[in-house]
């Protein structure tokens, strides 16, 4: 009789995860305990040999040190970061604080205007003035409108689903610089008389760009939600924009990507100057004034000496009289 | 008791010292924690299961240190460093978990 060979186990071939799975202690441990059995030993050793507790020593003291030394880089990272956020809302700060008194001065500026007008004999060119530095945003506007807030959708943060926008690269939940220009054109498509995202008056030069991730108006970073404040008759531009193309745009990134926007009337509303406004050209105004002043010609709203007039001789010189 | 007083005076003095580990030592640090870990947890099991050995402990953990390190090393050298580094971290990993187990069957009963 040929002694039956041992069955082979199913499993031989995954004998190395077997081992790893079923047999995690070394097996150098049962080996010793074995050996100081077979001396008349108890098997196992004491806990408290000096070995043991230097090594434990020298245990917790690379768990520490890995512990701080892989932390350690980005808490530098960090200490940078917050620096620069420091400076960068020190440097914002700054500049708002800038732009008021451009505003001032500006302000300043229009009133010596109106005056010099007054004095030159020429009053009905205010009126004029005011309504052209209302429409290029010269002047800071209050009146009913409606208030778009557009925000990212909530999981933008997140891995959303991947949509099919235009857009990519960017996150499909992440209102992008074309869904404002679309929304804003659809604005000034119903009626809107000025239009301001988030305090920032846009102009007829006014770009809604994108700078990596963040949209740039006119030059400046903005950060979500995007509030829109459109002046104009308030329920005609809603009846209006709601069926327009911008509306039903906006209606679709909501639908489908989760964008948010909250579109309302309201009274009161107001619309900053754009700081940023400077007079690029100037003409002298042909008829009734000039024949009254011949000064007075050029009527125009410069405030700096290096305007592009076609005559900024005479136009300086025009400052210079009528004050 | 006495050998978990030791990991707590090797802790303190770590965060104490907090001493600078050399650039070309960092990618090693995870690696050799992980395996210390691992010595660790093997010879708490030992002791559960009555068969602890302070020399089989002492010579498990620093070649669990060594050749974890020796892997990534050999793995840096040639290109995939972060692959073995995976690998050690998995072996290891189910080594600690089942260990780990064992140890709660014992403690436990469960």
């Amino acid at each position: 009789m040929i002694p039956e060979p041992k069955p082979r186990r199913p499993d031989a071939s995954m004998t190395l995860i077997t081992s790893m799975l079923e047999r995690p202690l070394d097996p150098g441990y049962q080996q010793a305990a074995d050996r100081r059995a077979a001396a008349g030993l108890p098997p196992a050793t004491s806990t408290r040999t000096a070995v043991v507790i230097a090594m434990m020593v020298v245990t917790g003291f690379l768990f520490a040190t890995g512990a701080q030394a892989l932390r350690a880089a980005p808490t530098a990272a960090a200490s940078v970061k917050s620096e620069l956020v420091g400076r960068i809302e020190t440097l914002q700060a700054q500049g708002q604080g800038q732009e008021a008194t451009i505003a001032e001065l500006r302000k300043q500026v229009s009133e010596l205007e109106a005056l010099a007008l007054q004095q030159a004999g020429a009053a009905d060119l205010t009126d004029t003035i005011t309504q052209l530095e209302m429409f290029a945003g010269y002047t800071a506007m209050r009146g009913s409108g409606l208030t778009l807030t557009v925000g990212d959708a909530p999981s933008a943060d997140a891995d959303s689903d991947t949509g099919s926008r235009p857009s990519s690269g960017f996150d499909s939940g992440r209102v992008t610089s074309s869904d404002l220009q679309i929304i804003v054109n659809g604005l000034w498509g119903v009626g809107a008389e000025a239009i301001a995202i988030n305090g920032h008056r846009l102009t007829s030069t006014a770009a809604i760009r994108f700078a990596g991730q963040a949209i740039i108006v006119d030059f400046r970073p903005l950060t979500p939600p995007y509030v829109i404040t459109a002046l104009g008759d308030a329920a005609r531009m809603q009846q209006l924009f709601e069926p327009s193309f911008a509306g039903v745009y906006l209606a679709q990134l909501g639908e489908q990507f989760g964008i948010t926007s909250e579109l309302t009337a309201g009274d009161g509303l107001t619309v900053p100057a754009d700081s940023l406004t400077r007079l690029t050209s100037a003409k002298p105004l042909d008829g009734g004034v000039t024949t009254r002043s011949a000064t007075t010609g050029p009527v125009t709203s410069g405030t700096d000496g290096s305007s592009l007039g076609p005559d900024p001789g005479e136009q300086q010189g025009t400052e210079e009289t009528t004050r | 008791m006495i050998p978990a007083l030791g990991l707590l005076v090797g802790l303190t003095i770590g965060l104490l010292l907090d001493p600078a580990v050399p650039v070309w030592m960092q990618p090693y640090l995870p690696i050799a924690v992980i395996a210390a870990l691992d010595a660790v947890f093997g010879a708490v099991r030992a002791v559960l299961d009555g068969i602890f050995n302070d020399k089989v402990f002492v010579v498990s953990f620093l070649s669990n240190v060594i050749v974890a390190a020796f892997i990534v090393f050999l793995g840096d050298q040639l290109g995939v460093g972060s692959q073995l580094s995976t690998g050690v971290v998995v072996v290891l990993g189910v080594r600690i978990f089942s260990n780990v187990a064992s140890i709660r069957r014992h403690l436990f009963k469960a």
